[in-house]
C-alpha cells in the first residue's frame, strides 16, 4: 500500500514537474513572441512613418501643380465659375417619353412584367456593351 | 630511518647559521615554524595568514574605492548611442492634417575607435564606400580616445548594405530619427528647422523644444513619434504653396529684392499662409546668420508706408477728432520747420475724409494726427501693439524702431507710414483689429477658434470705426489705389503703401518698399491679405511706376483670386444689400452703395 503511494506521489512529482516546466517554457516562448511582434510593430510604425513622409513629398502642392501642367489640359478655375448649389437651375420635370408614347398609342395600361418589382440599376444598365 | 633524517635535518639547520650571517637563521626559523606541525608554533601561522587576507581584502577595497573615485568610467556603448541618437520629435500638421514635417527613421554608421584594429585602413575603406565623408577628418575622429564616433548620419540603405560587406570589426548602425521637411521650402520660415541631433534650432521647431520637449529628452524618457502629440498649425499647405508661387512669380516680374505676402484669418488671429522671399529648404538649412533668409513678416523691421493711414485714420475717428464727413485741408504741402509734406497725388483741395484714405493724402493722414496730438498717438500706437515686440511662436521676433524722440514732426510722417519701423505681422495684428470689429487679436501659428482667439484679445476701437475703416478699404478697392486689387465677388477692400527706403541715411526717390493689406469680404471681413516687396521695379506695362498699387496690389489680386476657393470663401456674383448697418444707422447711407467715378485716382 505504501508503495503504491510512493509511486503515485514520485508520479505526480515528475508530472507537477513536466508541468511546470511546460508552463515555463511557455512563458518563455511567449514572451519571445511579444518581443518578436513589438519588434516587427515598431518596424511597420516606422515604415508607415516613412510611407507618409513618402506619400507628404509625392503629393506636394508644387510637384501635384508641375505634374498638372505637364500632363492634365486644364486651366485655373476662375471665380465666375463657381457657385453656390442653390443658384444652380432647378430640375426640369421628369419627362417620360416612352410612357407618352404609349399613352397617345392607347397602350398606357400597367402590365403585369415578370421581375417588375425588382429595382433596376440604372448605372449599371446604362454600362454600353461592347 | 626516520630518526636519523629527522637528526641530520637538524644538523643542516644548526650548521647553516654557524656558517653564515644571524638572519638567515631567523628566516628558516620562520619557515621551521610555519610548516611544523607542532602546536606551539602554529600562532605564526595564523598571524600570517590574517596579513595575507587583511591584505587581499585591502587590496579589493581600495579598488573598489578607486572605482568608486574615478571621474570618467568607461560609458558602455549602448549608452553612449542613446546620448547620440536623434531625439523623436512631434510631427506638425498643418490645419486640414498634412504633414509639414515629421521624422523617419534612417540608419547611421558609427565607430567604435578602441576596437578598430587597423584605424588607417578602415578609414581607407569606409571612404571608399561613403565618397562624401572627408578622409582627414574621419582618421582624426577615430584616432580620439572616445568609445563611440560617428561616421556618418543619414546613410541609404545601398550604402549600408556596402559599408556592411566590408566587415570593420568596430564598425555598426544605429537607427535615428531624422527630420524630414516633405514640402521643401513651403512654410520654412514658420516650421524653421532641426538640427541632425534632434534640437530645434528655429522658428516652431524650436519653439517646441522651449514647450518642454527639450527637458523631457533631457530626462531620459524614451520618447518616440507615437506617442508624442502632433502639433497642428495654424497653416494652410495648399494656400501657402499658392502665395509662395504668386509671390515668387511677381519678384520675378517686377525684379524685387525681395517679398512677403502672409493671410491672417483676422478672427481668431491664425496666420493661414506666410511666404518670404528668398527662403531656404529646412531640410538643407542655411547658415542662420545670413540675413538673406530672414523671416521678413516677423524679423524684419520697415516704414509700412500709406497702409499705416488706415490706423491713423481710425485713431482720427475713434477719438472723435474728425468723422467721415469731416473735410481736411489738403490745399498745399504742409511745411513743419525745413520738412515738407507732399501728396504722391496731389490735389489741392479740401479732402473728406474717405477722400484722405482713397488719394492716400499724406497732408490728410498728417493732419489728422496732429488733430490728435502727439501723446495721443503715442498712446493710441502703443494699444494698437505698434510700438512693443510683438511675440507670437516663432522665437526670432524684432523690436519695432521707435524714434527717441519723437516730436510733432514724427507724428506727422508715422501718420503716414515713414519714420516708424514695425513687423509687417505687427501691422497685420493692427490692420486685423480695425478690420474684426475692434479686437486686437495676437497673431498665432497654432491653431485655435475664435473664442480662444478674442477670450484675451483687448477691445482697442469702437465697432463703428472698425467698420467706418472697413467702409473706407472697400471704397479705396472700388474707386481709389486698390483698385487693382478689386477681385469680382469677394468684396474686397484694401490700402496700399509705397514707402521710399532709406539709402545712406536719406530716402532714396527710386528704391521703394510697397505694401499692400486687402481684407475680404469687407462687410464681414474673414481674412487680411498682406504683400510686400522689397525694391521692385517700374515696368513698361506699368507705366514706369513702381508704386504699391502696381506691384504688391497685384500680387494680393492675384494671391485673393487663387486662394479665395482654396479657404472656402465662396464668390457672391451680387454685391451685399447692406453691408455696413452701423454707417447707416449713423447717417452714412451713401456707405451702403457702390460708389462710382474716381477715375482719375
Amino acid at each position: 500500500m505504501v508503495r503504491i503511494l510512493n509511486i503515485l506521489a514520485i508520479a505526480a512529482l515528475i508530472g507537477s514537474a513536466i508541468y511546470a516546466y511546460t508552463i515555463k517554457y511557455d512563458t518563455i516562448f511567449h514572451a519571445e513572441t511579444i518581443v518578436k511582434l513589438q519588434h516587427e510593430i515598431k518596424r511597420e510604425q516606422d515604415t508607415i512613418g516613412m510611407l507618409r513622409a513618402e506619400w507628404a513629398h509625392l503629393t506636394r502642392p508644387e510637384r501635384i501643380q508641375a505634374l498638372a501642367d505637364k500632363f492634365l489640359d486644364l486651366q485655373v478655375v476662375a471665380l465666375n465659375q463657381i457657385v453656390r448649389a442653390d443658384s444652380l437651375p432647378g430640375k426640369a420635370p421628369r419627362v417620360d417619353a416612352i410612357g407618352r408614347k404609349l399613352e397617345a398609342l392607347g397602350l398606357g395600361e400597367p402590365t403585369n412584367t415578370p421581375g417588375s418589382g425588382s429595382i433596376i440599376d440604372p448605372a449599371a444598365s446604362s454600362t454600353p456593351a461592347r | 630511518m626516520s630518526d636519523r633524517f629527522d637528526a641530520g635535518f637538524e644538523d643542516k639547520a644548526t650548521d647553516v647559521p654557524v656558517r653564515h650571517a644571524g638572519s638567515r637563521a631567523r628566516v628558516l626559523k620562520t619557515l621551521t615554524g610555519i610548516f611544523s606541525a607542532k602546536p606551539d608554533k602554529s600562532a605564526i601561522r595564523i598571524r600570517l595568514a590574517a596579513w595575507v587576507f587583511l591584505a587581499v581584502y585591502g587590496i579589493i577595497a581600495a579598488k573598489l574605492i578607486d572605482f568608486g573615485l574615478r571621474p570618467d568610467p568607461p560609458q558602455s556603448i549602448k549608452r553612449a548611442a542613446a546620448d547620440a541618437v536623434a531625439a523623436a520629435r512631434p510631427d506638425i500638421l498643418d490645419r486640414n492634417g498634412e504633414i509639414l514635417a515629421t521624422d523617419v527613421k534612417v540608419m547611421s554608421v558609427f565607430a567604435e575607435p578602441r576596437r578598430i584594429i587597423d584605424k588607417d585602413e578602415a578609414v581607407e575603406l569606409l571612404t571608399a564606400v561613403l565618397p562624401d565623408v572627408d578622409a582627414r577628418e574621419l582618421r582624426e575622429r577615430l584616432g580620439s580616445r572616445k568609445g563611440f564616433v560617428w561616421v556618418k548620419r543619414a546613410i541609404t540603405p545601398k550604402q549600408q548594405q556596402e559599408v556592411y560587406r566590408l566587415g570593420l570589426p568596430g564598425v555598426g548602425f544605429l537607427a535615428e530619427n531624422k527630420r524630414v521637411y516633405p514640402n521643401g521650402p513651403v512654410a520654412a520660415h514658420v516650421l524653421g528647422f532641426a538640427s541632425l541631433d534632434g534640437i530645434g534650432m528655429s522658428g516652431l521647431e524650436k519653439y517646441i523644444d522651449g514647450q518642454g520637449l527639450a527637458e523631457l529628452h533631457g530626462a531620459g524618457f524614451n520618447l518616440t513619434p507615437e506617442n508624442l502629440t502632433p502639433i497642428t498649425t495654424s497653416l494652410d499647405l495648399k494656400v501657402t504653396y499658392a502665395v509662395r508661387d504668386e509671390l515668387a512669380k511677381s519678384i520675378v516680374k517686377f525684379k524685387a529684392k525681395a517679398g512677403a505676402a502672409a493671410i491672417l484669418d483676422v478672427n481668431t488671429g491664425e496666420v493661414v499662409a506666410m511666404a518670404s522671399l528668398p527662403d531656404f529648404d529646412p531640410n538643407t538649412p542655411p547658415d542662420p546668420r545670413d540675413l538673406e533668409y530672414i523671416n521678413r513678416l516677423s524679423v524684419g523691421v520697415y516704414e509700412m508706408g500709406s497702409t499705416f493711414k488706415a490706423i491713423s485714420v481710425a485713431m482720427a475717428l475713434d477719438l472723435g477728432k474728425v468723422n467721415l464727413r469731416s473735410r481736411i485741408d489738403a490745399r498745399e504741402s504742409l511745411r513743419y520747420g525745413h520738412f515738407t509734406i507732399h501728396d504722391f497725388h496731389a490735389t489741392h483741395r479740401m479732402l473728406s475724409v474717405p477722400e484722405v484714405f482713397t488719394y492716400s493724402s499724406n497732408i490728410g493722414a498728417a493732419r489728422m494726427a496732429l488733430m490728435a496730438g502727439v501723446e495721443a498717438h503715442k498712446a493710441f500706437l502703443y494699444k494698437m501693439g505698434q510700438l512693443s515686440r510683438l511675440r507670437t511662436e516663432l522665437p526670432e521676433s524684432a523690436e519695432p524702431l521707435v524714434p527717441k524722440n519723437w516730436g510733432e514732426l514724427n507724428t506727422m510722417t508715422i501718420a503716414f507710414g515713414q519714420g516708424l519701423n514695425v513687423a509687417p505681422l505687427q501691422a497685420m495684428m493692427a490692420v486685423g483689429a480695425l478690420a474684426n470689429g475692434g479686437f486686437l487679436v495676437t497673431p498665432t501659428f497654432l491653431k485655435r477658434d475664435e473664442e480662444d482667439a478674442k477670450k484675451d484679445a483687448p477691445r482697442v476701437i469702437k465697432p463703428e470705426t472698425s467698420e467706418s475703416l472697413r467702409y473706407l478699404m472697400r471704397l479705396n478697392a472700388e474707386i481709389g489705389t486698390a483698385k487693382i486689387a478689386n477681385i469680382q465677388g469677394y468684396f474686397v477692400g484694401g490700402k496700399t503703401g509705397t514707402a521710399d527706403k532709406i539709402i545712406h541715411g536719406h530716402y532714396s526717390k527710386d528704391k521703394v518698399f510697397t505694401t499692400f493689406m486687402a481684407i475680404l469680404p469687407s462687410d464681414k471681413p474673414k481674412y487680411l491679405f498682406l504683400t510686400l516687396l522689397d525694391e521692385p521695379q517700374g515696368l513698361p506695362e506699368t507705366g514706369g511706376y513702381h508704386t504699391a498699387a502696381y506691384n504688391a496690389g497685384s500680387v494680393a489680386g492675384k494671391i485673393i483670386e487663387r486662394t479665395g476657393p482654396l479657404l472656402g470663401l465662396p464668390p457672391r456674383p451680387d454685391l451685399p444689400t447692406q453691408p455696413f448697418p452701423l454707417l447707416a444707422k449713423l447717417g452714412y447711407a451713401e456707405a451702403n452703395q457702390p460708389a462710382k467715378g474716381g477715375g482719375e485716382h
